[in-house]
């Protein structure tokens, strides 16, 4: 009986139509009609990576201020065209990148594409606009961070296992920074950030590829493009030893989050770091969830957080511990599995079930029109090459136990480790 | 200018029932080759008995600890290797099996899921082991203050009425329940006659059939139904305070009665709530963010239940303009009851509503909820065929007329998680 080939690829990239204007915007356009509805993806290369301490934040500040009017379509107009078309936008600022985006009816994308091209060519940046939007920004990081536990002790985990590099700050930045942004820095940042040299839209769901590639063209074509963005400093100093932080506050339990540099999201070790991810805490076979939470029970949830970034990043281990449960037992045990993987390795059958986990989740994403846009604007920005959004499952299937047990060994070295710990704090 | 609003279109479904009650139903449709596959048992929280708040949500827990044929360990791992996922949870009207797996998988999944579901064993120490957790895990949850404000939001808008507890149980409750109840739950509401299976993907209608057949054919359960839950009565108007004194944002509630499901208050109240508190121009937004910096969001939102409902306003603030919020928010939702909406914004409003519709149900996952929702609350397919003409057909006196009914005029009850001394 023949063996079926492994189906490995699960978008069919033939499709794509990806075109560069000359004033450097890269334009990537994949007709997808199972569904009557367009994504429409705007990627600028800016993110906290790109930032300086003193206006730490502004990536997000300024992703902000995109909503706030430019020359054609004026103060709380952009959202209010696009509803009225059916249409819906959001936006987000990581490290690396911040992105914009729209989901339509296809009737509505010349529109899409006029309200974008307007706030890239002609933003309007007044003080007011800036003042409100700081306002709702510190509301943000009141939410996400100042009072929320897992907020706290990842702002702490980032300044420790960075000490050089711009990870090192929050993306939302520091509360004395965001106060200080100026209008003229946010001049400067559009003019070099939001230039369309150093921009990418995604355009995936019912619509003509050629028809729009020509609508694009037509209303980008006269924006200029900016100057170069300046270098990304790099000179992060090696770890010779554990480095421990701990955040006491009034909580009701403890909680304990470990994090360690890992490789750029372009090494070949980021596929490898995703199946050692899953082997030791996605599902609930996975080895932590299995040890610390069904075993032992010092721990209600465990997870792991290795997000790729373009720059060296951090896969990070988060436990919320049981009430009563000394925080030193379960770091203990946590140390123990993961040295287990490092010394030992993982089995064969614990690949494959992280390799079958790991598809399904690529496929959950490349689910909508949405997912796709997203997913090839990702991989240009992080990996260089929108194709890689189709590979990412060859990346997976070539991954063996013992690139498990190496990468467990190579970036999870105990001396190379980082850790928070919660201790609640009791008021009386 | 065109506007989505062409009616929607559905895969062909295939419904029927087995001849021991239990509806399937199965959506064959393009996309990803995953399976989206819902078992749905009515009967939720609600039926948690007193002092045994969060037993429906244990129940459904630990089914997959354990059954004759497999341990809680091997059903994971069984699951899990085959890329699948399994998840289980309650809400006050019904216990929900969701089950994604590879389309291949189905097979081996459906027989696992069954098994989970018509015959878990509850092994004692597995029991007692989850309760230990939820109980740990409710430490946690409970120190994010908006998991506070929501709690005492729905204590307060329903009281002792089975709607008014949090389906995840409070700790005494979790520490007092004992396996003979999670046992004598299972035996009572898990019945054939009162579930409904959908599945939904690119599957093959007839296998898909012989499969159920095969896999739930042989279940048995106490006939008849459970009775219906009582309608709730409006809140009594109070402001209620909860403590955090260490907290710099205050995280806002303002709730009122709603509707139920089916009531023909469904459409009109989605529209007047989506004008009052939805998307990035609804009124609320512009007023308490946009106008007045005073939040990162606001929205307001019916939770439309098979007995009633509540209508809630939610947001959050630096503490210091904690009472300015409440203010706002609660002119700006008698400015609209008085007003109703202006012509362009009713119609912004429609288009956009219309045009999120078909992204509700691009998905697997979100068909098959859907449609297990048609089928618990009793609706036709019209009512997804026909929403965006339904919306389209809303006018401005409607909305106000049910905004002026439900949205928190008189009774209502507020609710502010900070430190009180603020």
């Amino acid at each position: 009986m023949p063996t079926p080939r492994p189906r490995t690829s699960v978008l069919d990239l033939d499709e794509v139509k990806a075109h560069t204007l000359p004033n450097g915007l890269r334009v990537r356009l994949l007709p997808e009609r199972s569904a009557p509805t367009v994504s429409y993806y705007t990627f600028f290369q800016v993110g906290s990576r790109n930032e300086k301490l003193g206006t730490t934040g502004i990536s997000h500040l300024f992703e902000h201020m995109m909503f706030n009017g430019a020359a054609k379509y004026g103060p709380k107009e952009f959202d209010r065209v696009l509803e009225s078309r059916g249409g819906h936008s959001n936006a987000y600022t990581s490290n690396d990148v911040t992105a914009y985006y729209e989901d339509f009816a296809p009737e509505a994308l010349e529109t899409v594409i006029d309200l974008e091209s307007d706030r890239m060519r002609s933003l309007r940046l007044t003080n007011d606009s800036l003042e409100q939007e700081r306002e709702v920004v510190k509301e943000e990081r009141r939410l996400r961070t100042e009072n929320s536990i897992f907020g706290l002790m990842e702002e702490q985990l980032e300044a420790l296992v960075f000490l050089a590099h711009p990870y090192r700050w929050p993306v939302i930045g520091w509360m004395d920074d965001i106060e200080r942004i100026t209008r003229d820095d946010c001049e400067a940042f559009f003019r070099t950030y939001y230039a369309p040299d150093n921009a990418a839209v995604y355009v995936v769901g019912d619509m003509d590829p050629d028809a729009t590639l020509a609508l694009v063209a037509r209303h980008y074509s006269d924006i200029s493009p900016g100057p170069r963005p300046g270098p990304v400093p790099q000179g992060e100093p090696p770890q010779r030893g554990e480095r421990r932080a701990v955040v006491r506050y009034p909580a009701q339990a403890p909680a304990l989050l470990a994090g360690w540099r890992g490789p750029a999201a372009r090494s070949p070790d980021s596929a490898a770091l995703d199946v050692l991810q899953v082997c030791l805490a996605v599902g609930e076979s996975s080895r932590l969830r299995r040890r610390l939470v069904q075993d032992e029970e010092v721990a209600v949830s465990v997870s792991i957080g290795w997000g790729w970034r373009i720059d060296p990043g951090v896969f990070l281990a988060f436990a919320e511990l049981s009430p009563r449960v000394k925080s030193a037992r379960a770091e203990a045990m946590l140390w123990e599995e993961i040295d287990r993987v490092a010394t030992k390795g993982v089995t064969g059958a614990e690949v494959r079930r992280a390799q079958a986990l790991l598809r399904s989740s690529v496929l959950h994403e490349l689910a909508t029109h949405h997912g796709i846009a997203h997913a090839l604007g990702q991989a240009e920005a992080l990996l260089g090459d929108w194709r890689e959004a189709a590979r990412a499952l060859e990346h997976y299937a070539a991954v063996g136990a013992r690139d498990v047990r190496r990468v467990a060994a190579e970036y999870l070295d105990p001396a190379r480790r980082c850790v928070v710990a919660l201790e609640p704090e009791v008021k009386r | 200018m065109t506007h989505p609003s062409a009616p929607i279109s559905l895969p062909p479904i295939h419904r029927e029932t087995l001849p021991n009650g239990l509806s399937v139903v199965i959506a064959q449709r393009p996309g990803v080759p995953l399976a989206a596959v819902r078992l749905v048992l009515r009967g939720g929280s609600s039926l948690d008995p007193s002092r045994r708040s969060g037993l429906a949500h244990l129940v459904a827990l630990a089914a997959r600890r354990g059954t004759r044929r497999r341990t809680g360990p091997e059903i994971d791992l069984a699951v899990e290797s085959l890329g699948a996922e399994l998840g289980a949870g309650v809400d006050e009207d019904a216990t929900y099996f969701g089950l994604s797996a590879p389309v291949e998988e189905l097979p081996r999944c459906t027989d696992i899921l069954a098994d989970v579901a018509t015959r878990p064993t509850f092994p004692p120490a597995e029991v007692k082991r989850l309760q230990r957790r939820e109980i740990a895990a409710l430490a946690h949850d409970l120190d994010e203050p908006s998991v506070v404000a929501d709690r005492a939001m729905l204590s307060a808008a329903f009281g002792d009425h089975p709607y008014g507890h949090p389906p995840e149980g409070r700790v005494r409750d979790l520490a007092e329940a004992r396996r003979a109840d999670v046992a004598t739950f299972h035996v009572r509401h898990y019945r054939p006659s009162e579930a409904i299976v959908v599945v939904v993907g690119k599957v093959d209608v007839a296998d898909v059939l012989a499969l159920v057949r095969r896999r739930f054919g042989g279940w048995r359960g106490p006939d008849g139904s459970s009775p219906p839950v009582r309608a709730p009565a409006p809140p009594t108007t109070r402001v209620l305070v909860v403590d955090k004194p260490d907290v710099t944002q205050s995280q806002v509630r303002i709730a009122s009665l709603g509707f139920p499901r089916k009531s023909p208050d469904y459409i009109p109240g989605i529209v007047a709530s989506a004008l009052l508190g939805g998307g990035f121009t609804s009124r609320l937004m512009e007023a308490i963010r946009v106008n007045r910096g005073l939040s990162y969001g606001v929205r307001s939102r019916f939770a439309t239940s098979a007995s009633g409902g509540v209508f809630f306003v939610s947001t959050f603030t630096k503490v210091e303009t904690t009472a300015e919020i409440v203010e706002v928010a609660l002119q700006e939702t008698a400015r609209f009851c008085e007003e109703g909406p202006g012509v362009e914004e009713l119609e912004r409003t429609k288009s956009y509503l219309c045009g999120l519709f078909p992204l509700s149900l691009e998905t697997h996952d979100q068909l098959a909820e859907k449609l297990a929702d048609l089928a618990l609350f009793d609706l036709p397919d019209d009512d997804i065929r026909l929403f965006r003409d339904r919306v389209r057909e809303v006018g401005p006196e409607e909305c106000r007329l049910a905004a002026r009914r439900y949205f928190p005029l008189e009774r209502r009850v507020v609710v502010a998680v900070g430190p009180a001394k603020a």
